[in-house]
């Protein structure tokens, strides 16, 4: 029970972080946007709170239930994305139509997908384990699966978030404990693949050569990468304090999204980031040390599966504001401004709360 | 074991994972820790407007620290489109006080850029004005100051300073050559702005702006006035086209003044046509010195040994005949028989033209080349010229019969006080120059000193030998006008007729100059004077540039307080000169003796005894015939 205690304080620690520092980095833009600088701060609020009860009612509910109503997920996750893609029932926001707006707020089937296909892959590993050693009967079938599900999150598109689900599903393969050899032709077929992409939409292609060398076009694709980093910069060891932040005031777009490291960057300096970088690593030693330590086969695939996306999309979005590579567009766990991802993110721990408890009942 | 490869392989996970974050907290120290200089300066670049402080202008002062070319201090206006709210109340405000129209002013204010200026209505505010905008306090209308040029002395020293732009940049003259120098580094207001460029509540910083560096010239202010006097005076009276003065120390090469006219106020300098700004002509214009060049024709001769000025003799019909021309004598009956001494007090053609031809076209060609004529001076300002002279390969007796009286060669003014200078000082030539120093808060950037540019063109002696005759030419010669009682004044007069557009001589257009120096027998002075085309008049050079001269002695006198000297060659007298005598020594003579010695001048008395105790003006002063002479008697 101390890792549930020290996994629930390092996401409401997080999560809090989050919150003022979205309320930092935002109150500029929604002044501006809305006359409500408030405006962000109170949705975030609003579902923290809800994302702290589902994470207390997940943790409650059996996930066995989850591997016995697998096919019905899988299949409202799979008619959501098929949904949203229609113009009328999903709406647009940044380029992509992938949100269900109802209200004010927006809901992402792509992040309910992310459940979903965890779900869904965790219950045919542990189905199948038996034919592991079997490339072709074991692999294929769920590769194809993966990739058509892929292609229906292109097709919004949202290539974060579709990248993401990929990378943690192969992860979930590879500890499965399958051959190595499919995964070094995964990963040919992966960098073709992305060279496929790239043809399609040249504009990944300048986002990749703006992160080789930013400034070479700093008004265009290299723009978010320097602005981040003038942000990163200049705060030093310390920071510039709290509410000090020079860049959230219209360099850097849209701060309290992806790029809202930067602005804890510029904050509160590099002890700033050292914390929360810490208390990250915690939440995932943590986690990791629940799939470890649970013996039931599609409790630790589950476990596992949601802590490895969590920590996947969380060292994509540090590697992108701090300049490792080029920019993907998703968000960080917690911190990032956000409903759907948030309130998904902390269903996923309620979730890794919920195994952990009953493996050890 | 149960399930182990599943750990094993999540294991590996965990540690892949738990390294990229390590990597990312390495990257996060490396952007803020080693790449942070770098990064916010840059950044603060971004984030910072700055509202230019203008810096001033150094200051260009005279040899004794006399300011020429000084500033004023004045406000501009600096617009921050972003900041301004109520364009149209702002536009119109501003549009009334500083008389732009509206449309205009609403350009301005209304503008995508991050700061505006508005020009040229909006630069040189005057106190009033500015502090009428400021009593408005709109936001993102700033004041700040300029500082503008300011020529105290007008067309004083005009082309030797040159002028500068709207934005205090150097155009032309010591302005433009040391501009780099002049120009100070501006100041900021730095102030932190948004994305959008609205202003930051963030403290302003205020950089100080560093004034320029002070330059020192060699002229001396109260004798360049004085020079500007006389070339205006000699331009108005005579109508003339233009006029040239220097004054230069013969032993150092310092100029103490030079003038060109006409000049130009460098205020106004749009007001003027490009030849009159660019064109000093002093160093610039190129023109037949006529008999000023004898000066180097004697000197030459005497160093060669070819005459011997005292004793060889001239008969001087009123013409000569080289190579089948006629060259005339300007004195048409001629001068008859003469010492050189005299042909050079009579400036005798002929008699030049027979020491020319002695010396042969080699030997008087030479010094021409060694005493500087047809090459730069390497005086340190802009737009001097080499001057003209014979090509060697065509040079014959006839061109060299010409060359000796100065026709036919064509040089510039600064040649010619170069030339004589150092032959006046025993041979030594140093290269002129006008900058003294360039200061910084008291310390020394840069030193001019004086550069001996050849020694030895001549020997000490020759050079005493010119010098007496030379104050002979003013004592008894075509220099008179320039004599000065009690002082030693050498010189030479100079008559050129100017060659026209057609290669011809003009018709009664002449340059008159006269060449000086003083004291005579050590000259720390050589003056120059030389009027083009003055009309109504004698066209002779020591009818109108002597007199110039001579007042400008008068100056040095009176400026450098010099003493007497009563060695010089007493002046002849025609019978309209004025002629001074010597005033005896009667002092414990009697009262009768007294008056005989005394019998050329009018006594007054003082006390009744018999013996002379006193006398004034002292025994030794020249002073006008029949002047007053106080005895005190006891």
């Amino acid at each position: 029970m101390k890792k549930n205690k020290v996994l629930v304080f390092s996401v409401i620690l997080l999560s809090l972080i989050g919150i003022i520092m979205i309320y930092s980095s935002s109150h500029i833009w929604a002044e501006y946007k809305y006359n409500n600088p408030y405006k962000y701060l109170i949705n975030q609020g609003i579902f923290f709170i809800i994302g702290i009860f589902l994470m207390f009612i997940t943790s409650k509910i059996d996930y066995k239930i989850y591997k016995e109503k697998c096919n019905l997920i899988i299949l409202i996750c799979f008619l959501l994305l098929i949904l949203v893609l229609i113009p009328g029932i999903g709406t647009v926001r940044n380029g992509s139509r992938s949100w269900f707006g109802i209200g004010g707020f927006g809901i992402q089937p792509s992040e309910l997908a992310k459940i979903g296909l965890i779900i869904f892959v965790s219950k045919y590993l542990e189905k199948n384990n038996k034919y592991k050693k079997q490339t072709n009967k074991f692999l294929l079938p769920i590769m194809g699966f993966i990739i058509l599900f892929f292609l229906l999150i292109l097709l919004q598109p949202d290539f974060g978030t579709g990248m993401v689900i990929v990378i943690s599903l192969i992860g979930l393969l590879f500890i499965s404990g399958s051959k190595l050899g499919i995964f070094i032709k995964l990963g040919v077929v992966g960098v073709l693949g992305i060279i496929g992409l790239i043809i399609i939409a040249p504009y990944r292609l300048k986002r990749i050569t703006s992160y080789l060398n930013p400034w070479s076009d700093p008004l265009g694709s290299g723009f978010q990468i320097i602005q981040s980093l003038y942000a990163i910069g200049p705060g030093g060891l310390l920071g510039f304090g709290l509410g000090n932040s020079r860049q959230k005031h219209f360099y850097l777009p849209e701060p309290q999204t992806d790029f809202i490291f930067s602005i804890l960057a510029e904050e509160f300096g590099f002890i700033g980031c050292a914390i929360v970088i810490t208390l990250f690593m915690i939440l995932f030693y943590t986690s990791i040390k629940i799939a470890l330590e649970t013996t039931d086969l599609f409790g630790k695939y589950l476990v596992f599966g949601l802590s490895f996306m969590l920590i996947f999309q969380t060292c994509l979005n540090l590697m992108v504001v701090t300049g490792i590579i080029p920019v993907t567009g998703v968000t960080l766990p917690f911190l990032s401004y956000g409903g759907s991802s948030l309130l998904v993110s902390m269903i996923e721990i309620g979730i890794i709360l919920n195994v952990n408890k009953k493996s050890i009942n | 074991m149960f399930q182990s490869i599943q750990n094993k392989r999540i294991k590996y996970v965990l540690l892949i994972m738990c390294l990229i974050l390590l990597i990312v907290l390495l990257r996060v120290f490396w952007v803020q820790v080693i790449e942070y200089k770098k990064l916010n300066t840059l950044a603060n670049d971004l984030w910072s407007r700055n509202l230019p402080v203008q810096a001033d202008r150094g200051r260009i002062l005279d040899r004794n620290g006399k300011v020429i070319a000084d500033n004023i201090t004045t406000a501009s206006l600096i617009l921050i489109p972003n900041q301004i709210e109520d364009k149209e109340k702002v536009a119109k405000t501003l549009s009334e006080i500083l008389g732009v129209s509206y449309e205009e002013m609403y350009k301005h204010v209304s503008k995508k850029t991050s700061i505006e200026k508005v020009h040229p209505e909006g630069r040189g505010l005057s106190y009033e004005i500015a502090d009428k905008i400021n009593s408005y306090e709109f936001d993102g209308v700033y004041l700040v100051k300029e500082a503008k040029r300011f020529y105290k002395y007008n067309d004083l020293l005009s082309h030797v300073i040159g002028y500068v732009g709207i934005d205090n940049q150097g155009l032309s003259g010591l302005e433009l050559l040391y501009d780099k120098y002049l120009t100070g580094t501006n100041g900021n207001i730095k102030y932190y702005s948004d994305g959008k460029g609205k202003k930051l509540e963030l403290s302003e910083i205020y950089e100080n702006p560093k004034s320029g560096n002070d330059i020192y010239l060699t002229v001396d202010l109260d004798l360049q006035l004085a020079l500007e006097r006389e070339l205006n005076n000699a331009v108005d009276k005579y109508k003339a086209a233009g006029a040239i003065g220097i004054v230069m120390n013969p032993k150092t090469g310092e100029i103490f003044a030079m003038g060109s006219k006409p000049s130009f106020n460098p205020t106004n300098y749009k007001d003027y046509t490009v030849e009159t700004i660019n064109r000093n002509l002093a160093i610039w214009q190129n023109f037949e010195p006529g008999s000023t060049f004898k000066i180097v024709t004697l000197a030459s001769a005497i160093e060669e040994g070819v005459v011997n000025v005292f004793e060889d003799k001239f008969y001087d019909t009123g013409s000569i005949k080289v190579k089948g021309a006629t060259l005339h004598c300007w004195r048409h009956k001629g001068h008859g028989l003469q010492t050189y001494v005299q042909v050079a007090e009579n400036s005798c053609n002929p008699g030049f033209v027979t020491l020319g031809l002695k010396l042969g076209k080699e030997k008087l060609f030479s010094y021409i080349d060694k005493f500087g004529f047809g090459k730069k001076t390497g005086i340190d300002l802009n737009g001097e010229s080499k001057g003209i002279i014979f090509d060697t390969s065509k040079i014959g007796d006839l061109e060299t019969a010409t060359t000796a009286f100065g026709q036919g060669v064509s040089v510039t003014a600064i040649q010619q006080v170069n030339a004589v200078s150092a032959i006046v000082n025993n041979g030594n030539m140093y290269t002129p120059y006008i900058v003294s120093k360039v200061v910084n808060d008291k310390e020394i950037i840069i030193e001019n000193v004086p550069k001996l540019k050849k020694e030895n063109l001549i020997s000490e002696k020759t050079s005493d030998v010119v010098k007496y005759v030379l104050e002979s030419v003013v004592a008894n010669g075509s220099g008179r006008n320039a004599y000065i009682e009690n002082y030693r004044v050498g010189g030479k007069t100079g008559t050129a007729q100017k060659v026209g557009s057609d290669g011809h001589y003009m018709v009664g257009n002449y340059i008159l100059s006269f060449i000086g120096f003083m004291p005579a027998n050590d000259p720390e002075y050589v003056v120059y004077i030389a009027i083009d085309n003055a009309r109504g008049v004698v066209q002779y050079g020591g009818t109108v540039s002597a007199p110039i001269a001579g007042s400008i002695f008068k100056e040095i006198i009176n400026l450098y307080d010099l003493k007497e000297d009563y060695e010089g060659l007493p002046k002849t007298y025609k019978w309209d000169d004025i002629v001074y005598e010597m005033v005896p020594d009667v002092i414990n003579m009697s009262k009768k003796e007294a008056q005989k010695l005394l019998k050329n001048f009018t006594i007054e008395y003082s006390g009744n005894g018999d013996k002379v105790v006193d006398i004034s003006p002292s025994p030794g002063n020249r002073i006008k015939q029949r002047g007053v002479v106080k005895l005190l008697l006891n």
